[in-house]
């Protein structure tokens, strides 16, 4: 069975599964959840108090509580990185077997935050060597040891870049006489 | 097989005897929390001056009991085992039992604490992928070449490192191919005829 939401893939077992644990709580409750949910997704913090408390009722443990904010992680990124509209996550869902109060409550919730969650996928996207800054400055040379009228203007510009496999900042200084210069602007434009 | 204590061992142990049992509880509790967390000498102190013995006693005391719980764990002795070791120390039969709880309760989560011990190298964390497609470059316009770029995040004790890597389409088609045939050799006869020999 191909799922959109799961790329065009099988839904994975597990996630079969855990339909089962989100139908014994009250479709009240799974809304609250999602939300706490979306609220993680987007780094906004999860309030595993607010999250136990809503819990309680279907009598969950450790274990399912886990398994819980696991499923709605996944089904709620994975509907938003293959781009999948609410009416289709829907009645993807019904078809895996959650019951339609639940399947309606998390579409709700999945189409309000759909493009916030979208952004959010898009910065988390691997990227490597972030320039972080530029500064530059010119300078004029007026004479030097070997020369006694030396007369030219150079650019001295410092690059603070992100290091793609220590996450660290390097910073890189580069002096460039002007000629050299005036090459690196007119082919990169 | 029988557990064999220095003599050292044993005359630390020995103080054990000269307190109550309901102490040597307690102690048996300590030790046990020294293994999941680490030691903290206060403790031997506030202990020492409740019994009015020694902080140098206390601290033998419940080392010898973390010892004598690692051991035992390590080789996965018989409760039968455990006692006859314990018996040559010449305690109570009240605290040949309270050692056999203890033994017995803590076996499973000392043996996990000790297979972390063992040296590793870095493992898989995490596995970021990106697909790009290079349109054109100073040299040569109007490409269209694919590559997949990875950042593979590995993590060696508390250390985190990542390394980035790049390559493209077909190569990784030929590393995915010769993964999944590294995971077949697992259902060969050879390697299931060791398995099952193992278990």
């Amino acid at each position: 069975m191909r799922f959109r939401f799961c790329g065009d893939l099988d839904c994975p077992d597990w996630v079969l599964a855990e339909m089962s644990t989100l139908a014994r709580m009250s479709s009240v409750k799974m809304k609250l959840l999602c939300v706490q949910v979306i609220k993680d997704l987007l780094d906004e913090g999860i309030d595993y108090d607010k999250v136990s408390k809503l819990t309680s009722d279907a009598k969950f443990e450790s274990g399912d509580i886990k398994a819980s904010i696991a499923v709605l992680s996944f089904i709620l990124s994975s509907a938003a990185k293959h781009d999948v509209d609410s009416d289709s996550l829907s009645s993807e869902l019904q078809q895996l077997g959650l019951p339609k109060e639940h399947t309606t409550g998390l579409c709700k919730s999945y189409e309000d935050k759909h493009s916030a969650l979208q952004e959010k996928l898009r910065e988390i996207s691997l990227r490597l060597g972030r320039l972080e800054a530029v500064n530059w400055r010119v300078d004029y040379t007026l004479s030097s040891s070997e020369l006694k009228q030396v007369n030219e203007p150079t650019v001295q510009l410092k690059l603070q870049a992100q290091d793609p496999e220590t996450d660290s900042t390097q910073t890189t200084v580069v002096t460039i006489t002007a000629d050299k210069f005036r090459v690196l602007l007119t082919v990169n434009r | 097989m029988l557990l064999v204590l220095s003599e050292e061992h044993k005359e630390h142990l020995g103080f054990l005897s000269e307190v109550d049992p309901a102490v040597v509880g307690e102690f048996g509790r300590i030790a046990v929390e020294f293994l999941k967390k680490g030691s903290n000498p206060k403790i031997y102190e506030g202990a020492a001056r409740k019994l009015n013995v020694s902080s140098e006693s206390v601290q033998h005391g419940v080392e010898g009991l973390m010892y004598l719980l690692t051991e035992s764990s390590k080789l996965m002795i018989s409760e039968v085992d455990f006692q006859d070791s314990v018996l040559v120390l010449g305690f109570s039969e009240e605290l040949n039992q309270l050692l056999l709880q203890l033994y017995l309760e803590n076996r499973k989560e000392i043996r996990q604490i000790l297979g972390k011990l063992a040296p590793s190298l870095p493992h898989y964390h995490n596995l970021e992928w990106r697909l790009d497609v290079q349109l054109a470059s100073r040299a040569l316009r109007h490409q269209v070449k694919p590559t997949v770029t990875l950042k593979l995040h590995l993590e060696d004790g508390a250390k985190r490192s990542a390394r980035v890597l790049q390559t493209d389409p077909a190569t990784l088609q030929h590393l995915i191919h010769e993964l999944e045939r590294a995971l077949a050799e697992l259902k060969s006869s050879h390697c299931r005829r060791i398995l099952r020999n193992i278990k």
